[in-house]
């Protein structure tokens, strides 16, 4: 039989087709042209490996089943694979079903999908034992049942664990309301087959979603395949700078919305318009603000729920760095008049060194507990802070002046090699995360090698080897509160926890661990004023009130400060509960 | 007789009791605490003239014995009404107007961390100051005379790291006071004033700041105290920038005076609570929010409900006594409209 393939109602089709393809290309080709260098040698010499294998499971698993959603609530999950699985088979299995019934010849792209039409009059009956009517029907329920949850999730989105859901531009609009229609659309084509202006509604649906898809949100739909190899083949973004790289991230954002809940700004400060599927949203149209790139707590609580893994807390001090304008190098120059040269050079020779930061010195009481428990425990300590320390550089990092933050970095560097540490204990976890992060002191490149510990882990570790005895004064309950620098920045969850065990007994509010709140009052936020951050530590401090507990602990000199002013609770530091305890 | 309940026997509070007698009414003070004065009670001098504050508070509490005026002392208030007001326990005091006068709290210098308030032992606030004063026995913890003294301003003002915003008005005279009588004690010491503005808005304020400056050579430096730690000797290091010459400073002081707010009273948040849908309103600050600060600076928008004195922002003590006056004249006219 000779088929054309060919009938008006097709062109809206081939036209939207052709856009997105067109569209597709020259975005990926000119980001991946942009890479840097060093990303393009990452990208040739860990594409034939075991990573690029990894890279095509996770594209299963995540761009077709999209299981991370279905860990956020199994409706959500059950709409998405419905969307992504169902569609995908459809085509799989229409394009089986075009070998099928008219054998290995060229069929244009056309003739797959609109296959019912072209083969009217043809018997349909099953071939090489398989019911391909049957299936195709059932593939197109199944999708048909994800559209109906999709629908009804815009108007109740609460019944699919989501307590709000993203507000959406004029191209996502566009794009949602031709896809609602494509599905039926079809069902009713395929249906009444003979029926020519059903074949052109779906035809038309087909086309304008298309042509609106890279334009909008469902921009995800393929982006999220390259951004998984690139990902596994090493590539990050960066803080210090935006890089082509974070369009990949910044396009595969479905602004699904699973972002929103978790965010506290929303939760308790009202704020409505700078969650990160709005952030990423305002970036990728180049209308991101300052205020919005500023407004962010960087809690990593967003970053923790993403279902697509984007980078979100590096995506947006990129954005701060960016924003912030030229590099700041000379307009406050921090460094003036510190002597570094004080105290004896070698004067902490293989000894600990201790890094109080400006937020521990701004609370004697930690500090005076560091001391007693140093003389308790014997340890000989040089007091970074007292010998020229400077500023330990993450709130510049954090408010997007990587210059300036570098230039405290280098002089803190040299002040420990100067003075011939071999650990460098603080007891403040925004300190920790830039020593970790940044300085690299422990990696032996510039230098012998500097042991970085929180004092959470350093404490730990005297108990452990028998240096600090502690008494029981009573049976005490505690709670804890994870700092975020600390828990999901350092991944420090244990250590705080096994020194409470030793003294008392520990109770946990609802959500803990990586999932436990912010206090409110984080650094990296400087758009919000006063009002919003006990707002937010007040609802903390609720949740820690409901456990009963006599005391909040916690293991960061700043949410010590915020959670004091959001609760009625004695708030303490690790290091004070240790010394109330000293044998 | 009509009878007016007044919460609080401070300055505000005994004065408008006072007026209230004159008018022909019959009010009734009831004091939570053992003895009518407020705060004043415990102040030493006060600015700008100097007066010793004992001869304030033995006016009013004066008169108020003459005047036989029923105090109720050891009573807490719980809620306000304009029919009267509950006492703790659930007791009713039916009244036919209430005048709120509960005052203001002193800033807990605690919640200032860095200044080490009750973790070093030079650090005082102004109020120990005055204590200390009145007792006569100004000295450092070991007994000794202070060598170098620093009076840090705004603590617990205008600083939205502890939830105040508003500046309590009062204490800039404060430390200009406060300095000049440690000039008097300790004639030998430098004494330092670290401010942000100096606010001399009363009448002979801004004589007496140029007086403690070149009378009695207390040294003022434009800057907030970012910090304060112990020195190997015993003594206080604290950290400051000095924003007219642009430079950070370090400074070793014997003693350090922390000149703390004043706080919107606590039981102002109990007030407006007991009230859901109107009544006592709150400012942002916590303090109660009159209906405006004109001519109804002493009224609530409650009726029968009135204001006096530092429940509703920071005042001075005469300020306060000419609410209490205020207060009685709009109580007055009130039951006057109602007969």
């Amino acid at each position: 039989m000779e088929m054309t393939f060919y009938s008006g109602f097709v062109i809206p089709f081939i036209v939207g087709t052709s856009v997105l393809f067109a569209v597709i290309l020259y975005k990926y080709v000119r980001w991946m042209a942009r890479l840097p260098r060093r990303d393009k040698l990452l990208v040739w010499r860990r594409m034939f490996s075991v990573a690029t294998l990894k890279g095509l499971w996770e594209c299963f698993t995540e761009c077709l089943l999209h299981r991370r959603i279905w860990r956020v609530n199994p409706l959500l999950g059950y709409m998405h694979t419905a969307f992504a699985l169902g569609w995908f088979l459809l085509i799989v299995v229409g394009w089986v079903e075009t070998v099928a019934y008219l054998g290995w010849r060229f069929v244009p792209l056309q003739g797959h999908i609109f296959f019912d039409y072209f083969t009217q009059g043809m018997d349909h009956g099953p071939r090489w034992g398989i019911d391909f009517e049957l299936i195709m029907d059932i593939l197109l329920l199944y999708v048909l049942s994800g559209l109906a949850l999709a629908v009804f999730k815009r108007f109740r989105s609460r019944s699919l664990g989501m307590k709000r859901t993203t507000r959406l531009t004029l191209g996502d609009r566009t794009a949602m309301g031709a896809l609602w229609f494509v599905f039926p659309m079809r069902l009713l084509a395929e249906s009444f087959p003979s029926q020519l202006p059903l074949w052109w509604g779906y035809s038309i649906a087909l086309g304008v979603f298309f042509v609106a898809m890279p334009f909008s949100r469902y921009m995800h739909i393929f982006t999220e395949i390259p951004l998984i190899f690139l990902r596994r083949w090493g590539i990050r973004s960066e803080a210090g700078r935006e890089k082509s790289f974070d369009h990949f991230q910044l396009e595969a954002c479905s602004r699904c919305g699973v972002c929103i809940d978790p965010c506290q700004l929303q939760r308790d400060a009202g704020f409505w318009n700078v969650q990160s599927a709005y952030f990423i949203r305002d970036r990728r149209y180049n209308n991101l603000t300052r205020y919005v790139a500023d407004n962010c707590l960087l809690c990593g609580r967003c970053q923790r729920s993403c279902p697509v893994g984007l980078e979100l807390d590096t995506l947006r001090l990129g954005s701060r760095w960016t924003l912030s304008g030229a590099p700041s190098n000379g307009r406050f120059n921090y460094a003036r008049g510190v002597d570094l040269s004080s105290g004896a050079a070698g004067s902490g020779d293989r000894r600990v060194g201790y890094f109080a930061g400006c937020m521990t010195l701004l609370s004697p009481r930690i500090l005076r507990a560091m001391e007693r428990i140093f003389d308790a425990a014997g340890e000989p300590v040089w007091w970074a802070d007292r010998d020229g320390g400077v500023c330990c550089g993450r709130p510049l990092k954090l408010s997007g002046d990587l210059d300036a933050a570098r230039d405290m970095m280098r002089m803190n560097t040299e002040l420990f090699r100067n003075h011939c540490i071999t650990m460098l204990v603080t007891s403040c976890p925004i300190c920790l995360r830039v020593f970790r992060e940044d300085y690299r002191l422990d990696t032996g490149v510039d230098g012998p090698k500097i042991e970085v510990l929180h004092h959470s882990e350093y404490f730990a570790r005297l108990i452990a080897e028998g240096r600090l005895t502690l008494k029981e004064v009573g049976s005490q309950l505690f709670t804890y509160h994870d700092p975020c620098e600390l828990g999901r920045g350092c991944g420090i969850y244990d250590a705080p926890r096994e020194i409470i065990a030793a003294v008392g007994s520990l109770v946990e509010p609802t959500e803990t661990r990586s999932k436990a709140l912010c206090c409110g009052s984080s650094l990296a936020n400087t758009a919000i004023n006063d009002i919003a951050q006990v707002r937010m530590a007040q609802t903390v401090g609720r949740d820690f009130e409901a456990t009963g507990a006599a005391t909040l602990v916690t293991a960061c000199p700043l949410c010590k400060k915020a959670l004091a002013r959001g609760t009625s609770l004695p708030v303490q530091d690790l290091a004070e509960i240790i010394e109330h305890h000293l044998a | 007789m009509k009878k007016v309940a007044v919460i609080g026997g401070g300055p505000a509070g005994m004065q408008a009791a006072l007026s209230l007698v004159q008018m022909g009414l019959a009010p009734v003070i009831v004091e939570c605490s053992s003895a009518l004065g407020g705060k004043l009670k415990d102040w030493h001098q006060l600015f700008p003239s100097m007066t010793p504050a004992h001869e304030v508070l033995d006016e009013l509490t004066g008169q108020i014995a003459d005047a036989g005026v029923e105090v109720m002392l050891h009573t807490e208030v719980e809620g306000v009404t304009g029919q009267g007001v509950t006492l703790a326990g659930g007791r009713k005091l039916e009244a036919d107007a209430v005048v709120v006068a509960s005052g203001f709290d002193i800033f807990d210098a605690r919640l200032k961390e860095e200044y080490g308030y009750h973790i070093y032992d030079n650090v005082f606030t102004t109020v120990d100051v005055e204590r200390m004063l009145n007792k006569g026995a100004v000295a450092l913890h070991d007994g000794s005379a202070p060598r170098r003294i620093a009076f840090v301003h705004c603590v617990g003002s205008r600083d939205e790291k502890v939830n105040q915003k508003h500046c309590s008005k009062v204490c800039c005279i404060t430390g200009v006071k406060q300095a000049m009588e440690m000039r008097t004690l300790f004639p030998e010491a430098e004494i330092f004033n670290f401010y942000m503005d100096i606010r001399m808005f009363g009448p002979g304020y801004e004589e007496m700041y140029q007086s403690a400056q070149q009378d009695y050579g207390i040294n003022f430096i434009r800057g907030r105290v970012s910090e304060a730690s112990p020195t190997i000797d015993g003594r206080l290091q604290i950290k400051a920038e000095d924003t007219l010459v642009g430079r950070p400073m370090k400074m070793t002081v014997d003693m350090l005076v922390l000149l703390v707010g004043m706080k919107a009273g606590g039981s102002n948040a109990k007030f407006s609570a007991a009230l859901p849908g109107g009544g006592i309103t709150l400012s942002s600050s916590g303090f109660v929010a009159p209906v405006d600060l004109f001519a109804g600076n002493v009224s609530s928008g409650l009726e029968g409900v009135f204001y006096a004195g530092t429940v509703s922002a920071p005042k001075t003590i005469g300020e306060s006594i000419d609410e209490g006056a205020m207060a009685a004249l709009r109580v007055a006219e009130y039951l006057k409209g109602r007969k």
